[in-house]
């Protein structure tokens, strides 16, 4: 049996690859808006922090809505997924709340950088401003809107590998949860990246916001994939057996202990406490982190996918 | 700022209320409920009659025209047990059990997959699928495919399509030469099936799983008794 092709295997790394960005985007969208709302107000069009997230979200979530289309054994049929519905099945839930998070998505960074752009179009366009004005004007509804849907988008992300009910590893209620979390970090560590990419300032205000928010939740990340493999591994039967083969010996073994926990939890933790005390924080040491938990989420996301379907009951 | 705050609240206000209108909405053609119908198919597998020929798997390959590569029945054989010449071997049907709370039937996006009311078997439509192999993940018992000719989903559906709208019983069981399939309708007392059923113990698979199969086994007498 080798890593990437078993018996049992129906999904790809494709749909890693879409549960990834679909979770970063809503990840990256969701400390945006917190940015906004605690530290910068009004000023937030001008944060490349903010910047950085305004354009990954969108294209993140095109991005992977494009490669779960591609992925259909039957792409030009995508237009049905849309058409006829099933509201027991959470791929046809999912897919609806995708597109309404996108669609608020464009209203809500149309309202954030309403000022500039008007300014810009300078009395040009005079439509385009209006619609502009009335969305500045509701940003607190948008807002609202958003933060929900972001944080469902992250949660669907998880029920759809635990619909899978013949598969214990993948079936299980603390999944939604663990990909909601690693989601939410992976855009945050996404606004960071881009952020000083864009030569947003490595020691100022947003930095020091996500670092402090980062803390906590590698710490809860730690605690639900702990809960979630021992909560496996009690349930005994093919739950242990499936816990113990992805953990275990072997290469899955370690992309987990290596990639998302070394790399992807324990580095960036360490870095973050170590940050602490020392105040000056450099490019290359946020950008470093930043990467870091990306990489380890994008593991993660192909470590359950993979090993989830490689036990049944 | 206290406006605001009461604006974003009512936005999602909205979103849940939104929600929850939508959740009471009737839902089209996925549903696990199979109405009061006078039919509901079933077969039985009686693996004490089998002797692993393989003319079923030929016979639905050719009636419904399955290409090579991928077959909508298995009969999987284990063993030998015993000592020459005294071996046996265990032959068992691996194909779709037309759950009743069918898991590929909940989780298809596009209702594709479905339960026929009229009959009880499970189905797939195959104009609505586009192929996104969730039906096939959810499925706990392995035994759906992409067909490599239609780019759909494709299973055993009791010859829905073949034999039973010419009145005939499904391929496979009229090829078997020991009559080790029986075929027929769980809501006939006096169907071959229901009387097979009430007098061998038969079980099967993955209950637990509460997926309500319809595709019942007799266990064979050769073999391992396995823990
Ligand atoms: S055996 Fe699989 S394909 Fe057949 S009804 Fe049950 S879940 Fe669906
Ligand atoms: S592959 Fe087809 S039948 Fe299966 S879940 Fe997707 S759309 Fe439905
Ligand atoms: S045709 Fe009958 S005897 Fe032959 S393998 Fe199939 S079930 Fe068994």
């Amino acid at each position: 049996m080798s890593a990437f092709h078993f018996d049992g295997l129906v999904w790809h790394w494709p749909i890693a690859i879409y549960l990834f960005l679909a979770g970063l985007s809503a990840g990256a969208v969701f400390f945006a808006i917190m940015l906004k709302h605690f530290k910068l107000a009004e000023r937030a069009y001008l944060s490349p922090f903010v910047q950085a997230a305004a354009i990954i979200a969108p294209i993140a979530v095109c991005a992977g809505l494009g490669i779960l289309v591609i992925d259909l054994t039957k792409p030009l049929a995508f237009w049905k997924i849309l058409v006829f519905y099933n509201t027991s099945s959470v791929m046809s839930m999912g897919v609806l709340v995708l597109l309404v998070y996108q669609l608020v998505l464009f209203a809500w960074i149309g309202s954030v950088f309403s000022l500039p752009v008007i300014k810009w179009l300078d009395g040009r366009f005079h439509l385009l401003a209006k619609c502009l004005t009335l969305l500045a004007r509701h940003e607190d509804v948008i807002t609202g809107v958003l933060v929900i849907l972001s944080l469902s988008l992250g949660a669907y992300t998880g029920f759809l590998l635990s619909a899978l009910i013949g598969f214990p590893l993948l079936n299980n209620p603390v999944l939604p949860l663990l990909f909601l979390i690693s989601g939410l970090s992976s855009g945050a560590a996404a606004t960071l990246l881009g952020g000083v990419l864009m030569r947003g300032n490595p020691n100022g205000t947003e930095v020091k916001f996500i670092h402090r928010i980062e803390i906590p939740m590698i710490l809860v990340e730690i605690m639900l994939l702990f809960t979630f493999f021992a909560g496996l591994i009690l349930s005994g039967g093919q739950s242990q057996v499936a816990a113990l083969n992805a953990i275990g010996e072997g290469f899955w073994g370690w992309i987990f202990w290596g990639g998302v926990v070394g790399v992807g939890l324990t580095l960036p933790l360490a870095f973050n406490l170590w940050m602490k005390v020392s105040s000056e924080r450099k490019l290359t040491y946020v950008a470093v982190t930043a990467s870091f938990s990306l990489l380890g989420v994008l593991l993660l996301r192909n470590f359950i996918l993979y090993t989830g379907q490689m036990t049944g009951v | 700022m206290d406006t605001s705050k009461r604006r974003f609240l009512k936005g999602c206000g909205g979103v849940i209320a939104g929600v929850s209108v939508y959740s009471m909405t009737p839902q089209p053609l996925a549903s696990n409920a199979v109405g009061d119908s006078e039919i509901k198919y079933a077969m039985l597998h009686d693996e004490n009659l089998c002797i692993g020929c393989n003319a079923c798997e030929d016979a639905c390959r050719e009636v419904n025209q399955v290409p090579v590569g991928v077959s909508r029945v298995n009969i999987i054989r284990t063993g030998p047990y015993g000592e020459y010449p005294e071996q046996s071997y265990r032959f068992s049907r691996h194909s779709c059990q037309h759950c009743e709370a069918a898991p590929c039937v909940k989780v298809c996006p596009t209702g594709a997959a479905y339960i026929d009311k009229d009959t009880g078997i499970v189905a797939v439509n195959e104009d609505r699928c586009v192929g996104c192999q969730y039906c096939i993940a959810a499925c706990p018992y392995q035994i759906r495919f992409i067909n490599p000719l239609t780019k759909v989903a494709d299973k055993c559906d009791f010859c829905q399509q073949s034999q039973l709208t010419q009145g005939l019983q499904p391929a496979c069981v009229l090829a078997c030469p020991t009559e080790a399939l029986v075929f027929g309708n769980l809501k006939d007392p006096n169907s071959a099936l229901v009387k097979a059923l009430k007098s061998k113990p038969t079980y099967r698979q993955k209950i637990d799983l509460g997926t309500r199969p319809k595709l019942f086994h007799v266990r064979t007498v050769d073999g391992e008794i396995v823990l």
